[in-house]
């Protein structure tokens, strides 16, 4: 019991030793990991608010650069072609929604109200109708958005011309009043530097007015002579401005996140980025496009748990140290599994060594008692001397089976057995057999039951083995079920096989050790075992004998108690596979 | 054509716009042989009942040759735009990509032809390139993989945008857009879709909207073709989609006029009641109606309807007339063509009546249908079915009863089909396959759109 609990502790301290380490190893990973991955998940979003800021930026410069063409060109127009021109610019510019010219003294010079306006004027007058009707000045705006000089601007866009995409240089040539090509590939740069100094701005007022109706955004550019008082200027088309904006946005690779462009009331104006964007999810940093679109919004979202998103690295880390871990501890339960059976064999190999020396003792005991009676001459009794040798001899042969089975035994582990086939009428060798041990087994008390069917029993097998296996199994029953009444053999051939059962009615054998019974050095722990001498040796080789023969040997229970062994036998006379 | 009797300045203005015609015709002539644009100007009668003041319909007719033979065709910039959202995985995405291999293999190596997908996101696949190329695209159209979101506003606009790359050249410019679901990436209301259709046409760009399935916002999709002038097809199965996409490269490839601006001026005294089926704008006493494209051997006309003052027994009057001005696509000239209406008025009933215009009579009744089919679409929206079912009922019996006057078969045709669309709604309810064909209808009968 003693040498259990230690090994129990070596067992637990072995364990704390892997255990801890790696314990201590994969919480450090962890740790590790997760900041990994948090720094690369900010650098990855500090890129993609750039990015984003990136984009914003480009769209505020794209529309303040509209905005201030707009107003010089609405500035340019000669007072005298004032109605058609905007009429002109309202037909064929598709940056341009509306036109209006307003007379604050008097009323809305055009559109006209009434008949003569289309649906879409007279939306547009119901829209803007508190300017319209003089509730509201053009000016009631102030700060970003409303009445701004646009001098000063010049360098500003030209610089965003030059980083422009293709649709915004289109929009900003769009704003211009003069469309035609010569002018647009000519002077582009040009005729901003110049109308700038030019300055024909003085005496107007202007303003970009972002007007809220039903909800929806919609701008109104304006300019006023201080001259004329006279308002007029155009309703910016926004569906226009956005779909020349859209085209320049940049594809989003990461799959991952997405930055989205919204709109006041909060839905998808534009998406780069496969992530579904619901009106439920949360932003991850949200901010304001450009003073002249109010409430649209640059949002930015990332999808923390998909495969492909930001967390990857930690994941694909974390299932790498998994492995590792997985590894450490099943070479863990490996090398435990291997050092409990080790311990067990080795337990195994003391006792057997003890039995087997108690074994050889006893029949050595008897033959030297005998050898010196006879020696001493004190026996006169022929009968009596008789008596001595036979003893003397019955012990030798035991000595030999013994003897045998150890050195079987040691063959057998290192698969060095070879076997001999030669013709054995088995009924024949059994009856033979039995007959050679009848005093041994009747002198237990036991009655000898044979039941041998009538056949030809003629097979090629090893006679030496098959003995061996017959007396293992006769010695068996004679060790451990002496105190029943009968031994039975019965002999049965099926096809190539020949069966052979031993039974006995002794105590048998519990159910669950049934199989443990063929187990090198397992002797069944009971009292019955402790009282008799055993190597726990004989079942197990001759069930390994058997195999090797290309046969089995099986254990059921016997017929009310006790228990029959089953031996099954193959005939090599047509089998070529020789065992051994 | 005859001549009335009205003020002088207005008859030398007749006669200098004769003059001109017959300048232009003979130029032709000696010039090229592609014949013109005829544009014709039809009252409902031709004579009016004296002595009151009426309404009458007036029907501006543009009648465009056929496509000269022999002649090169207009150089076409088409961009397919795919909705490639999950919905479409399947039997759509194969025959739209069926579809798409179909228009291309329409088109030559003048052409350009441009392909952009979107779901979430908007992607080009083809840009805009020679359509010459065909190994090499329809590679690309083969890999298109369905899944996502409909980001059906980007991607109308990327297609622009492919297009714009060859703006300046003299192609006829078309986008076809395809789709199967609604929009929820981006715009997604008709009406801004709209905005972005009059948008595009303002660049004489026109997008033709196909509409597949029973889950797409028809709204959308007419309008968007409607204020660009382009057409609108809705089939319930991707199979028709080749069948589709050939009638609509026909139409493409078939364009005689572009740019077709219709002014309608009415004289002084006759005043404007309505433009039926058409949006145009009015100034005073002009009316302007656009139109991107005709196709040869098509027929567009806009319908409107004016009140005339009372006028005597005998009397001629000019009531209108109208000036098509348009770019002919085979020589890049302008050109432009003329119509004039006049009517005289009698007593007798029986003159009148027999001087009924059947056609423009027809046309009419047929717009009239199509206005109460979106009459319809709007009252059973509100939830009020009965009476939509009883705006159907009154166009089928207005058309059965015209169709029965003038002994006219297609109105009696068309009423039968009004009326059994009406039973069917008040039957089943109004379902979305209804909506979308009573949609598609209307607007094909007020675009007078050939292919369906």
């Amino acid at each position: 019991m003693a040498a259990g609990m230690t090994h129990k502790r070596s067992i637990l301290f072995f364990w704390a030793l892997i255990l801890v380490p790696a314990l201590v190893m994969s919480g450090a990973a962890y740790r590790l990991l997760s900041h990994e991955q948090d720094r690369i998940s900010r650098s990855a979003q500090e890129a993609l608010m750039e990015r984003a800021a990136a984009i914003s930026e480009t769209i505020h410069m794209t529309v303040d650069t509209v905005k201030d063409n707009l107003v010089r060109s609405l500035m340019a127009i000669d007072p005298g072609t004032l109605t058609p021109t905007l009429q002109d610019w309202e037909k064929t510019n598709p940056l341009v929604r509306n036109v209006f010219i307003f007379e604050p003294t008097e009323t809305l010079l055009y559109p006209e109200k009434g008949m003569a306006a289309t649906p879409e004027q007279q939306q547009f007058i119901a829209r803007f109708d508190a300017l319209f009707s003089g509730r509201m000045t053009f000016d009631h705006l102030g700060g970003p958005g409303g009445p701004e000089p646009p001098r000063g601007m010049a360098a500003g866009s030209t610089a965003a011309n030059a980083s422009q995409g293709d649709a915004r240089r289109q929009l900003v040539t769009l704003s211009r009043a003069d469309r035609s090509p010569a002018a647009r590939v000519g002077a582009q740069a040009h005729m901003e530097m110049e109308k700038a100094a030019d300055s024909p701005e003085q005496g107007f007022s202007s303003g970009w007015l972002p007007w809220f109706s039903e909800n929806r955004l919609h701008v109104l550019v304006w300019v006023q002579s201080s001259a004329t008082s006279r308002v007029y200027g155009l309703e910016v088309e926004l569906v226009t401005l956005l779909s020349r904006l859209v085209v320049d946005f940049p594809a989003l690779e990461d799959a991952g996140s997405a930055i989205v462009l919204t709109d006041g009331s909060g839905s998808v104006i534009h998406q780069s980025g496969q992530i579904e964007v619901s009106p439920e999810s949360r932003p991850l940093s949200q901010k304001a496009v450009s003073s002249l679109l109010p409430h649209w919004n640059m949002e930015i979202f990332v999808d923390e748990d998909r495969p492909g998103g930001t967390r990857g690295f930690f994941y694909l880390s974390m299932i790498l140290v998994g492995i590792f871990m997985a590894a450490i501890l099943s070479g863990g339960i490996l090398l435990t599994r291997m050092t409990l059976k080790n311990m067990k064999d080795a337990r195994q190999k003391t006792s057997f060594v003890s039995s087997v020396s108690h074994e050889l003792k006893t029949p050595l005991t008897s033959i030297r008692m005998s050898a010196e009676l006879l020696l001493s001459g004190r026996v006169s009794d022929e009968k009596k001397k008789a008596r001595y040798l036979s003893v003397m001899v019955s012990e030798s042969e035991r000595l030999t089976r013994l003897i045998n089975n150890v050195l079987d035994f040691g063959k057998l582990e290192q698969g060095r057995k070879r076997y001999r086939l030669e013709s054995v009428v088995v009924d024949r060798f059994l009856t033979q057999l039995i007959e050679a041990h009848r005093v041994r087994i009747t002198a237990q008390g036991l009655r000898i039951v044979t039941q041998i069917e009538s056949e030809d029993f003629t097979i090629r097998t090893d006679r030496d083995a098959l003995e061996q296996v017959v007396l293992n199994l006769m010695d068996n029953v004679l060790k451990y079920a002496g105190t029943g009444e009968y031994i039975e053999f019965v002999l049965a051939r099926k096809a190539q096989t020949v069966v052979l059962t031993i039974c006995d009615d002794g105590p048998g054998i519990p159910k669950d050790l049934q199989e443990k019974v063929f187990d090198k050095f397992f002797r069944t722990d009971s009292s019955l075992t402790a009282t008799q001498p055993g190597s726990g040796l004989g079942l197990s080789i001759s069930r390994r004998i058997l195999r090797d023969l290309g046969g089995d040997l099986h254990l059921e229970p016997g017929k009310k108690t006790g228990c029959c062994f089953t031996a099954r036998i193959i005939d090599h006379d047509t089998d070529n596979d020789s065992g051994g | 054509m005859a001549h009335g009797m009205q003020n002088k300045a207005k008859g030398v203005l007749t006669i200098a716009g004769l003059l001109f015609l017959v300048l232009v015709s003979g130029m032709l002539q000696t010039v090229a042989a592609s014949p013109k644009v005829i544009c014709t100007v039809d009252t409902d009668r031709a004579v009016l009942p004296a002595g009151e003041s009426q309404n009458v319909v007036l029907k501006v007719t543009l009648d465009a040759p056929p496509v000269p033979a022999g002649t090169r065709r207009p150089k076409v910039n088409l961009a397919l735009v795919l909705d490639q959202s999950g919905s479409m995985n399947g039997t759509k995405m194969a025959q739209a990509k069926a579809a798409a291999v179909e228009a291309l293999t329409r088109l030559s190596r003048q052409d350009v032809f441009s392909v952009v997908v979107y779901d979430t996101n908007v992607h080009t696949i083809v840009p805009a390139q020679s359509a010459g190329y065909v190994d090499r695209i329809i590679r690309i159209i083969e890999n298109i993989q369905a899944g996502g979101n409909t980001a059906l506003f980007g991607g109308v606009s990327q297609g622009a945008a492919e297009i714009r790359k060859h703006l300046e050249n003299d192609f006829i410019h078309r986008i076809v857009l395809l789709s199967d679901g609604l929009a929820n990436v981006g715009p997604r209301m008709p009406e801004d879709l709209g905005r972005l259709g009059a948008a595009l046409l303002k660049e004489n760009i026109s997008v033709t909207t196909v509409g597949v399935g029973t889950d797409y916002n028809e709204d959308l999709m007419a309008r968007l073709a409607q204020n660009s002038d382009g057409n609108t097809y809705f089939v319930e199965s991707g199979v028709d989609l080749p069948r589709i996409f050939a009638a609509e490269l026909g139409d493409v490839l078939n364009v005689v006029a572009t740019q077709v601006n219709v002014t309608i001026t009415l004289p002084d005294d006759v005043t404007l009641v309505e433009i039926i089926g058409r949006e145009g704008r009015i100034m005073g006493q002009r009316i302007e109606l656009f139109m991107n494209q005709l196709y040869g051997g098509q027929e567009k006309y806009a319908l409107v309807e004016v009140r005339l003052p009372a006028a005597g027994e005998g009397d001629q009057l000019k009531i209108a007339q109208a000036e098509v001005h348009y770019q002919d696509p085979f020589n890049n000239q302008p050109e432009v063509s003329r119509g004039t209406s006049h009517v005289s008025f009698s007593h007798d009933p029986v003159q009148v009546k027999q001087s009924a215009n059947r056609d423009v009579v027809r046309e009419y009744q047929l717009n009239l249908k199509a206005l109460a089919q979106e009459k319809a679409i709007d009252l059973s929206d509100e939830g009020r079915q009965p009476e939509a079912v009883m705006t159907l009922k009154d166009s089928a019996d207005k058309l059965k009863q015209v169709g029965r006057l003038y002994g006219d078969s297609e109105l009696l045709k068309e009423a039968e089909a009004v009326e059994a669309q009406a039973d069917q709604i008040e039957e089943k309810g109004m379902s979305k396959k209804s909506r979308k064909v009573l949609r598609t209808q209307s607007y094909q009968q007020k675009n007078q759109q050939v292919s369906q």
